[in-house]
């Protein structure tokens, strides 16, 4: 026993400010200077590199785990190993800036598109994409659906004024491929499923968002797709409409609200830009 | 006279189901349908606030688990000693939760992960210095200020030291008690392995911290490190057991702090719910026996 306290260590003289030495910890942590830290830090029987990588260690099975738990399917698609090698290059090009973990990996879809190790498995990026979304999903914030007796209350010549707010858990995801056969036959582990999925079967139009039951993959049609595509970012029914040419909207509109797929609709002026926001 | 039952569980200002003062478990998200559904005999529950963050299931089950028990916050995101100021949407977060939750403790960690914005997802290490007490202060009454309730702050499990620490780690984290008004987690099992890392006294540890601050105890298992030197390094993972030497320890800091909340914490490789339940009632078992004993049977 050295002392009956921590107190063995000695203020010294010209000590480092409390930034320079997180930003050395950091350095050394994202594997960017490894030996950083090390001068900071008392070796006392065991090496200081051998002290930070406890914490390297932490900082990578922290982030790992944050992404398999985000990526459960592209994790079973390329294996365990693989998915630690992406998530390590990952998690040092890309760490997360906060510390709500179950954000963390917006960017890992656009990263393993340009992976070279993934570039054999041409639908993976878009398996991760649907994946985001369906974690976004997961994680968003409860906002109670629109109350659909308020539209009721307007007149016609008001409907293609009216501009949605879209539930936070709602998102749209398009592929080449059938990527909602591929995610759900991968998270059943249904190897049999998978190797009936032709990946050139198609594209697919997908809409992402919670209900009470749980998480929605849906298919829809791609003019549907669309339209949704433009009511999610805040365009006004009449333009969103002109976009995509006489569509059933008024069946669209009724699946799309009675899923609870927005909380809240204002009216833009007729004269108004779609974006123009600050009034209700 | 050492107080028997330091009256700091409450948070300040709020009427809230106050945490007693006795054995409680981290609730983990396998085991919310098996809470919700059984009610288990055991106090109360913490919830790591970073969890429940979204809305969505696990939010429906905190909900409907937390009319049932005393709850506690705990969080491991606000890095208090970060040069960076709190990060204002984390901060947001978490007081949405203590709204929502009305919990009867809310904690944090005595360490930082967040440099330029970047988080680095561990509890590291500070440096025992002067300017890391200030920024921790500074944090801490800005999180309490806007929380509006008193604080726990926890010590921490460390695998290495800054040469340029000045300040025992117990005196620091004292000072902060001191002089922001928040409360101290005391967690027996990061003490024992810190303490056996760098070869310090756990017991002188405990006695150098402010009876009156203690408003909670952990207690949970660790791992030990076989070095190729021959050396042990003790792993914080929250993964098995309390540990013999860990629940002596724990027996001191009772003994020093009167009987406290504690908390049986288990983060990896979480077992039936069954197992932690049996690890509540070890605890149990110590503050019960810690309630008869008169205090002339304390430990100087």
């Amino acid at each position: 026993m050295r002392s009956q306290l921590d107190s063995t260590v000695t203020p010294r003289s010209g000590a480092p400010s409390l930034r320079d030495v997180q930003r050395a910890v950091a350095r050394s942590l994202l594997d960017r200077e490894a030996a950083a830290a090390d001068c900071f830090i008392v070796a006392d029987g065991l090496a200081p590199a051998r002290r930070l990588s406890v914490y390297r260690n932490t900082f990578e099975a922290s982030c790992a785990n944050a992404l398999r738990l985000a990526f459960p399917a592209v994790h079973r698609l390329v294996g365990a190993d693989f998915f630690a090698v992406a998530a390590s290059v990952f998690v040092h090009a890309e760490p997360p800036r906060n510390a709500w973990l179950d954000t963390y990996g917006a960017s890992f879809p656009a990263f393993l598109a340009t992976f070279p190790p993934a570039a054999s498995l041409a639908y993976l990026p878009d398996v991760a994409r649907l994946e985001w979304a369906v974690n976004r999903a997961l994680h968003a914030a409860d906002v109670a659906a629109l109350d659909v007796s308020r539209l009721a209350r307007l007149s016609r010549v008001e409907h293609p004024r009216v501009r949605f707010v879209a539930h936070p858990s709602v998102s749209l995801v398009d592929s080449a491929c059938p990527i909602d056969a591929i995610w759900r036959a991968v998270l059943a582990r249904d190897d049999a499923a998978l190797a009936a999925i032709d990946p050139a079967a198609g594209c697919v139009w997908l809409l992402v968002g919670r209900s009470v039951a749980g998480v929605d993959v849906v298919r829809m049609e791609p003019r549907a797709w669309r339209f949704t595509a433009a009511l999610l970012s805040a365009e006004p029914i009449g333009a969103a409409l002109a976009t995509v040419g006489a569509i059933g909207v008024p069946t669209l509109l009724a699946g799309l609200l009675a899923g609870g797929r927005f909380v809240d609709f204002d009216l833009i002026d007729a004269g108004a830009r779609p974006l123009d926001r600050d009034r209700r | 006279m050492t107080r028997l039952r330091p009256d700091i569980g409450a948070p300040a200002g709020a009427a809230r189901a106050s945490v007693p003062a006795a054995a409680g478990i981290g609730l983990r998200f396998a085991h919310h349908q098996a809470v919700a559904d059984t009610h288990p005999p055991v106090a109360w529950l913490e919830v790591h606030a970073e969890n429940y963050f979204g809305g969505g299931t696990p939010l429906r089950y905190l909900d409907a688990i937390r009319r049932d028990y005393p709850m506690s916050l705990h969080g491991i995101g606000l890095s208090l000693g970060s040069t960076d100021e709190i990060d204002p949407m984390h901060l947001d977060n978490v007081c949405r939760l203590v709204d929502r939750v009305e919990p009867g403790l809310v904690s944090e960690h005595l360490s930082w992960s967040i440099v330029d914005g970047v988080y680095l997802a561990d509890l590291l290490p500070l440096p025992m210095t002067e300017e890391a007490l200030d920024v921790v202060c500074h944090h801490v009454e800005q999180a309490q200020e806007r929380l509006g309730c008193r604080m726990l702050v926890e010590n921490p499990s460390t695998y290495l030291r800054f040469a340029h620490s000045t300040i025992p780690e117990a005196e620091f984290i004292a000072a902060v008690a001191e002089r922001t008004g928040c409360g101290i987690l005391c967690d027996v099992n990061n003490l024992h392995v810190s303490a056996a890392n760098h070869g310090y006294d756990a017991s002188a540890y405990l006695a150098a911290l402010p009876a009156a601050a203690i408003g909670e105890i952990h207690v949970a298992g660790h791992a030990v490190r076989r070095l190729e030197n021959g050396s042990a390094l003790r792993i914080d993972d929250h993964g098995s057991r309390v540990t013999p030497e860990v629940w002596t320890l724990y027996a001191e800091a009772l003994a020093r702090f009167g009987t406290v909340p504690t908390l049986v914490e288990w983060d990896t490789n979480v077992p039936p719910l069954d197992v932690l339940l049996d690890e509540a009632a070890k605890a149990q078992a110590w503050i019960e026996r810690r309630s008869r004993e008169p205090d002339d049977a304390i430990a100087a």
